[in-house]
């Protein structure tokens, strides 16, 4: 038993090294986003002092320069849309192929796999173009997009998920006189909600993050927080390491306070999407 | 349940005329515009094979992207999914703190690309300048500093398969190979890790696939400096399309390529560790 | 409960769907100026927001990123709001947007030039105006140098920054002060060769500039270097020495040390020489901003002056400033023809009428080419005042803005990488040399 114990403490130990490695480079940022601008490059991981100490200047500075709210807002906004768009659309279209065979329905299936593997390069000049074209190069026209891009994953762990779902509960549904409809979101959509909570966590982990989208779509008239971030870099004729650090800690926060709260389901989720794939 | 396909317009409609408009049409069209020189697409004069020659024969840009890509790729996939392992590994021991570890470790994984850039330049850039070097004196620096930052992204992210995959297997299988005597390795390489293929598989084409396409990363930490070294192919298309006039075709030749490339690795991989899922 | 939410989130969908489908009426801008001047960004934003309480126009301004014009406008002018007004950086970028540019040679803008030739002509129509004149050089700090020319144990016999006329002497000092470092408190002589991506303009493309003007020069085909230059294939960078000899002089006598070079953006380099960290720095007077607005400045505005950029090439003792211009605006020739009619409306109430030209003097700073600036209408700072005096005096011999002619951005691009290697180490001076010559053969 002593041995045991001993193992413990040292895995103990070795994880506490891990997790300081970890949360170390955060840690740096939020402690330089307190020091002047020019005392951070050359010396981050110093503290700051009295001379180098300079309150939230830099976050006053790095809201006013990026317009940090505006982008939060918008990435907020195109993230939460886009997420329940993708939810909503791609659990009615899996349920959909699974249930109605046909030609045209598995070409479909295999046409949205098929997209998941293909880099955003390919096709990222001619998506913007058609999104210009067809006038969707706005905040709402790029959840539209995104529930295009994100289709293929989504369906595709829908449709893993409702082929164990036994269909006599929908034939006594129909049988009860509930149309298609009713019967999707009375009984199948209930229980494809597990599914759907990792569906949307992914497709959250993805969109908020997301940056060349953005940037070439809707990138010089709306900013999302990584376009904005990577403005201040390179706009306005200097970097300002020390907004750049504020706007780096302030990007976080939000992250941080997400994952906190929904901790329990995104690492189920996570763990459950990587099972059905 | 032939009345649901009448439905078909509502179900499927909106998924599809978005799948439609925000991939299939792209996706043509990029391999169209591949065999032709545009500007705007509607300037755009079929050229035959010539953008897909120029790629690789005007300069090394491309191929050496690749092979740096291939490079950062087979690196970052293994020291990852050994690091994401063993982790899985010791957290589902009876440690204390299991749950706060998993939660520090994965948390890297929520933050964006770009954030996740300027962050390790600072502490790389911190870290070297007190021997006098910056992050772009030596592509070294730069492909090592892109390994180190893809790690801290994405280990918590495979440990939390791993650790799936490990809980799955059963105690009864564990405990017998106990009473037969087997020492912890033997249990590790026979019961194990054949147990978790299924998690390898997955963990494998997810570092695999991200190693491939990373973009945002590069492009805060490095911007392929110095003079392109540290340039993946993903951020050598994106500056051949947008910085250089008279490319737009060549950048796009490439993206077809790329594609290619990403598809068959992908495809591969999947092939083979499945194929080993169903021997176990 | 379950079912209102699911209800409230189809409710949304679908009107997001239907609104983004319908397009909502996507407004057309009538003036969409997009910025080339980062460090001009906000003060553009103030005159669209005057200009619109003026005239009820509205003016839409984009700022490009740094080193990312290109791009933007790439991306921008093929969309259906598109500028209205954009910017090409010479012949070169003319070439580039021909297909984009309005002739405006009856516009008020046009007439305005105080030297027609200055615009960008082709078939007898014009299609770009230049709007600013710039000039760079090395910029010192005078009380420095003084302090440097009273020390008690210096080598040389210069005593005045006046006296310096030929690459020797600049040579001769530097060094001299950069062993007196500690009298004359100071961690350098230049500040850092800034060599990020993207902050390597003042190197591949600023300081090329001069060698290059002396071999163009030579062609005597052309009465006119940025002529000679684009009509060069083939270059034989016969000057290489002569850009070698400075480059080299910057970055043994700077703050910072070679490998670091790589990381150190502009604004890292015109902070060192603000808070009097160095006595140099090669930029232009544009660079005023950037020293004015560092927090700790403790340089006099008086003692900032500009001296020629020495190579010692033969014949330099008079040699200036180099001026010229970069910045040529166009207007869209796919723009509706009212919005046209607004855009050379907002430009030509900036360049003539009282307000737009305080703007243009006072906060943007611009030395204009325009005959509707009156003398005294001449931006009040240290160094575009120097640039004046070194323009208006005949006695020096401007060196023109050549690197118009420069291929392309690639050709600048790779130049300036291959400046990174060298510095670091990792190659040799004729490869970089060599560099130089095969890009501009292979980007022309």
């Amino acid at each position: 038993m002593g041995k045991q114990k001993l193992k413990n403490l040292l895995g103990f130990l070795i994880l506490l090294f891990f997790a300081v490695l970890f949360i170390m480079p955060v840690a740096v940022v939020l402690m330089n986003s307190f020091k002047s601008r020019f005392s951070i490059s050359q010396y981050p991981f110093v503290l700051p002092d009295a001379n180098t100490f300079v309150m939230l200047e830099n976050y006053t500075e790095g809201i006013k320069n990026t317009g940090f709210f505006s982008a939060f807002g918008w990435s907020l906004f195109i993230t939460v849309f886009s997420v329940a768009a993708i939810v909503v659309f791609t659990s009615m279209t899996a349920w959909y192929i699974v249930r109605v065979k046909g030609i045209f329905n598995s070409i479909l299936y295999y046409a949205l796999v098929f997209s998941m593997i293909v880099p955003f390069q390919m096709v990222m000049f001619t998506m913007s173009k058609t999104a210009n074209a067809l006038s969707l190069d706005n905040p709402l026209g790029i959840v539209f997009i995104y529930l295009g891009f994100g289709a293929g994953l989504s369906v595709f762990m829908f449709t893993g998920f409702i082929k164990s779902v036994p269909v006599q509960i929908e034939e006594a549904a129909t049988i009860d006189g509930c149309n298609a409809v009713q019967t999707f979101w009375q009984i199948v959509f209930p229980i494809l909600k597990p599914t759907a909570i990792t569906v949307a966590i992914l497709n959250t982990m993805w969109i908020w993050n997301d940056y060349l989208l953005p940037y070439l779509v809707i990138g010089r008239d709306y900013k999302t927080i990584p376009v904005a971030i990577q403005y201040l870099k390179g706009g306005y004729g200097s970097v300002d390491m020390g907004a750049m650090m504020a706007m780096l800690v302030l990007a976080i926060i939000p992250v941080v306070i997400f994952y906190l709260t929904c901790q329990k389901y995104i690492i189920k989720g996570v763990a459950a999407g990587a099972v059905k794939g | 349940m032939r009345t649901v396909k009448r439905y078909f317009p509502l179900f499927v409609m909106p998924t599809l005329i978005a799948f439609l408009i925000a991939f299939v049409i792209p996706f043509l069209m990029g391999i169209y515009l591949s065999f032709t020189s545009f500007r705007t697409v509607a300037d755009a004069e079929f050229v035959g094979f010539s953008n897909y020659i120029r790629a690789f024969s005007e300069d090394n840009l491309f191929l050496n992207s690749l092979f740096f890509t291939v490079k950062f790729a087979v690196v970052s996939v293994i020291s990852i999914n050994v690091l994401a392992f063993i982790l899985a590994l010791m957290l589902t021991k009876t440690i204390p703190g299991t749950n706060l570890f998993r939660t520090v470790f994965f948390m890297p994984n929520l933050i964006g690309g770009i954030v996740l850039g300027y962050i390790w330049q600072l502490i790389i850039n911190g870290f070297l300048y007190r021997y006098g070097y910056s992050i772009t004196s030596n592509p070294n620096f730069g492909f090592w500093g892109l390994v180190i930052l893809m790690n801290w992204q994405m280990i918590g992210y495979m440990m939390i398969i791993y650790i799936a995959g490990i809980q799955n297997i059963s105690t009864d299988i564990l405990e017998a190979a106990k009473v037969d005597g087997a020492g912890a390795f033997t249990t590790l390489t026979r019961i194990t890790i054949p147990s978790v293929m299924p998690s390898i598989t997955i963990c494998l084409f997810l570092t695999i696939t991200n190693s491939f396409k990373l973009f945002d990363q590069n492009l805060a930490l490095t911007a392929g400096a110095p003079s392109k070294q540290t340039q993946m192919v993903a951020l050598d298309i994106y500056n051949t399309f947008y910085s250089r006039s008279g490319y737009e075709g060549v950048g796009q030749a490439k993206a077809v390529v790329f594609f290619i490339v990403v598809a068959i690795i992908a495809l591969l991989q999947l092939k083979i560790t499945r194929g080993k899922e169903v021997e176990s | 409960m379950k079912k209102r939410i699911i209800s409230f989130l189809i409710a949304v969908v679908c009107c997001i769907s239907c609104l983004s489908l319908a397009g909502c009426g996507k407004k057309k801008s009538q003036v969409y100026f997009l910025n080339f001047k980062p460090e001009a960004a906000s003060v553009y934003e103030e005159i669209a927001k005057t200009y619109e309480e003026e005239t009820g126009v509205k003016v839409k301004v984009v700022t490009a990123a740094a080193n990312t014009y290109e791009q933007t406008l790439k991306s921008e002018i093929a969309k259906s709001d598109a500028p209205t007004i954009f910017q090409v950086n010479g012949p070169i970028g003319y070439d580039e947007w021909s297909d984009y540019c309005l002739d405006i040679k009856d516009s008020k803008l046009y007439s305005f030039l105080s030297d027609d030739s200055l615009a960008i002509k082709e078939d007898g129509g014009v299609y770009a105006v230049p709007y600013v004149v710039e000039g760079y050089g090395i910029i010192y700090n005078n009380a420095i140098m003084d302090k440097y020319f009273a020390l008690k144990n210096k080598k040389t016999d210069i005593d005045s920054v006046d006296e310096i006329d030929s690459f020797e002497e600049l040579k001769a000092v530097v060094e001299d002060m950069s062993a007196n470092l500690e009298a004359l408190g100071i961690d350098g002589v230049f500040a850092s060769t800034s060599l990020a991506s993207g902050e390597d303009w003042r190197w591949q493309t600023h300081l090329l500039n001069i060698p290059l003007y002396h071999e163009f020069r030579e062609n005597e085909e052309y009465d006119d270097p940025t002529l000679a230059g684009l009509n060069t294939k083939d270059i034989k960078f016969k000057y290489s020495d002569n850009f070698k000899k400075v480059f080299d002089l910057y970055t043994e006598n700077s703050i910072t040390g070679k490998t670091l070079l790589g990381s150190k953006s502009t604004a890292d380099s015109m902070a060192e020489f603000a808070l009097g960290q160095v006595a140099m720095v090669q930029n232009g007077n544009w660079a005023w901003s950037q020293i004015a607005e560092v927090e700790g400045n403790t340089v006099d505005e008086d003692d900032i002056k500009f001296m020629p950029i020495y190579t010692g090439v033969e014949g330099e003792k008079n040699q200036g400033l180099c001026i010229g211009t970069e910045n040529y605006i166009a207007i869209n020739k796919n723009a509706t023809e009212e919005q046209q009619k607004a855009s050379l409306a907002f430009l030509e109430w900036l360049f003539s009428s009282d307000k737009g030209k305080d703007y243009v003097t006072n906060r943007l700073d611009f030395i204009t080419p325009f005959k509707t600036f009156s003398e005294d209408e001449l931006p009040d700072d240290p160094l575009a005042r120097e640039v004046v005096r070194y323009m208006n005096d005949d006695s020096y011999e401007t060196v023109p803005w050549i690197f118009t002619s420069f291929p392309s951005e690639e050709f600048k691009s790779s130049v300036g990488s291959g400046m990174l290697d060298y510095v670091q180490g990792g190659k040799k001076w004729d490869e970089l040399a060599k560099i130089v010559k095969d890009k501009w053969k292979s980007e022309r």
